[in-house]
């Protein structure tokens, strides 16, 4: 897949993990602010083409594992690989295979559209002008007028245009869609699913509307307390969750009986409990029984149970 | 051909998107709006037209085929199979509509809602959806 697999098989015959074929892949990664720890021996791996869609509360530290992950930020542990290389020694073949929108980009506000495109042209062999045309019309971006005196939306469609422009096999976007009204953020996700289908682009984005998530994530990884809690197809999810109620005992009774997960418990009035399990993958999901009440979940659900 | 405006799908459910659009193209054939050699739009185009993940329309149209609703032509066009000549029976169809109301039905009871009760609004809301001027 990337020129790093030759130099990586030799040990991955042994190491299960990071697997060399992934787009990305982090292991045992830490990073600290000070005494506030992070990430926290954080583990993760995309593979080409996948579209994963990154969950956390406020302050879980989204923008820290991007960051990482792209080489941007010094980890204090562990090691991040983009394309098999080293994110901290990346050569610029693999530098210009990856796609960022930061959550925040006040750069180049003196510059206006037009210019800032054409100086990041010239740092990329490959650069689609008619694609980068076409986004500017079709999203009504003024080509010259400064970047500072467009619109917090433009700005962010601009950022978007720019780490589309040269066709990247990583594209890598950090709440893309936070200033984009649902028309914006509905032309947002058709462009992300012609990049799926047209080059197999491989995505990671982080973001709060679960709607728009929900849509064009086929996986979901929810980053909790450091670390990736959970990474599975979103279907799969929804299919294997449920939300089971009743007398305490009664659900923890149930929950053994047919071999669910616990994800998350809480503790209502007068004994009685809510608690959040999966089943395993091949198990049916029971119905309900024995006094326990047995739900379907949706993707907030799922949201507010697996990041705490 | 069935157009691409038939399909919508609704987030924030608990029925993943897949399994929404499985539904639909079930219903589209029991209810013979979509018939024997009716063409389905591609997985490109429903992916477009619904800003959904291009592996969600994949997954459904696979399912489809397995279970013997869709056929997969030369190339890459998926039509309804053969066997889809006309609408199901009533009975068959109305068997679709269970899993909605067997929901409807549990949230009927969380509500302790009589039966009465739950009866007259389904048949007032059966009345506005076809006409819904009243």
């Amino acid at each position: 897949m990337s020129a790093g697999i030759s130099s990586s098989s030799a040990w991955a015959l042994h190491a299960p993990l990071p697997d060399p074929a992934a787009s990305v892949s982090l292991s045992g990664v830490r990073v600290a602010f000070g005494a506030q720890t992070v990430l926290d021996g954080l583990g993760w791996a995309l593979l080409p083409g996948q579209v994963v869609g990154l969950l956390g509360r406020n302050g879980a530290g989204k923008t820290t594992l991007l960051e990482s992950l792209l080489g941007l930020r010094e980890v204090d542990a562990g090691t991040v690989q983009l394309f098999g290389q080293p994110a901290a020694e990346l050569d610029d073949s693999a530098r210009a295979r990856i796609g960022y929108v930061p959550q925040q980009s006040d750069l180049f506000e003196w510059m206006t559209p037009a210019q800032m495109l054409g100086y990041f042209k010239s740092f990329y062999p490959r650069w689609n002008d008619a694609k980068v045309e076409g986004l500017l019309s079709k999203w009504d971006i003024a080509r010259d007028k400064p970047i500072g005196k467009l619109s917090g939306g433009q700005q962010q469609r601009l950022a978007i245009v720019r780490a589309l422009a040269h066709e990247p096999d990583l594209l890598v976007l950090d709440e893309p869609v936070a200033s984009l009204d649902p028309a914006g953020r509905r032309d947002f996700l058709r462009e992300l699913v012609d990049q799926v289908l047209n080059r197999g682009t491989t995505v990671v984005f982080s973001t709060h509307i679960l709607s728009d998530l929900e849509r064009v994530a086929f996986n979901v990884a929810f980053l909790s307390a450091g670390r990736i809690a959970l990474q599975a197809p979103l279907d799969e999810l929804l299919e294997t969750t449920r939300r089971l109620h009743g007398p305490a005992a009664a659900v923890q009774a149930f929950a053994a009986a047919h071999r669910m997960t616990e994800l998350r418990s809480t503790a209502l009035d007068a004994g009685r409990q809510q608690m959040l399990v999966r089943s395993a993958g091949d198990a049916s999901v029971p119905a309900a029984g024995g006094g326990v009440g047995v739900e379907p979940v949706s993707l907030e659900d799922l949201f507010m149970g697996l990041t705490q | 051909m069935t157009s691409v405006d038939l399909f919508s799908i609704a987030t924030g459910s608990s029925e993943p998107i897949y399994r929404q659009l499985v539904e639909q193209v079930r219903r589209f054939v029991a209810g013979g709006q979509a018939r024997a050699g009716d063409e389905l739009p591609s997985v490109r185009e429903l992916a477009q037209a619904l800003a959904v993940n291009p592996m969600t329309v994949s997954k459904a149209f696979s399912l489809l085929e397995a279970e013997g609703v869709l056929e997969r032509r030369r190339g890459l066009a998926m039509v309804v199979a053969t066997q889809h000549r006309r609408a199901q029976p009533a009975a068959e169809r109305a068997q679709l509509l269970r899993p909605t109301l067997e929901r409807a039905a549990r949230e009927a009871a969380q509500l302790e809602l009589p039966a009465a009760q739950a009866l007259s609004l389904f048949k007032k809301i059966l009345r506005e959806t076809q006409d819904p001027s009243t």
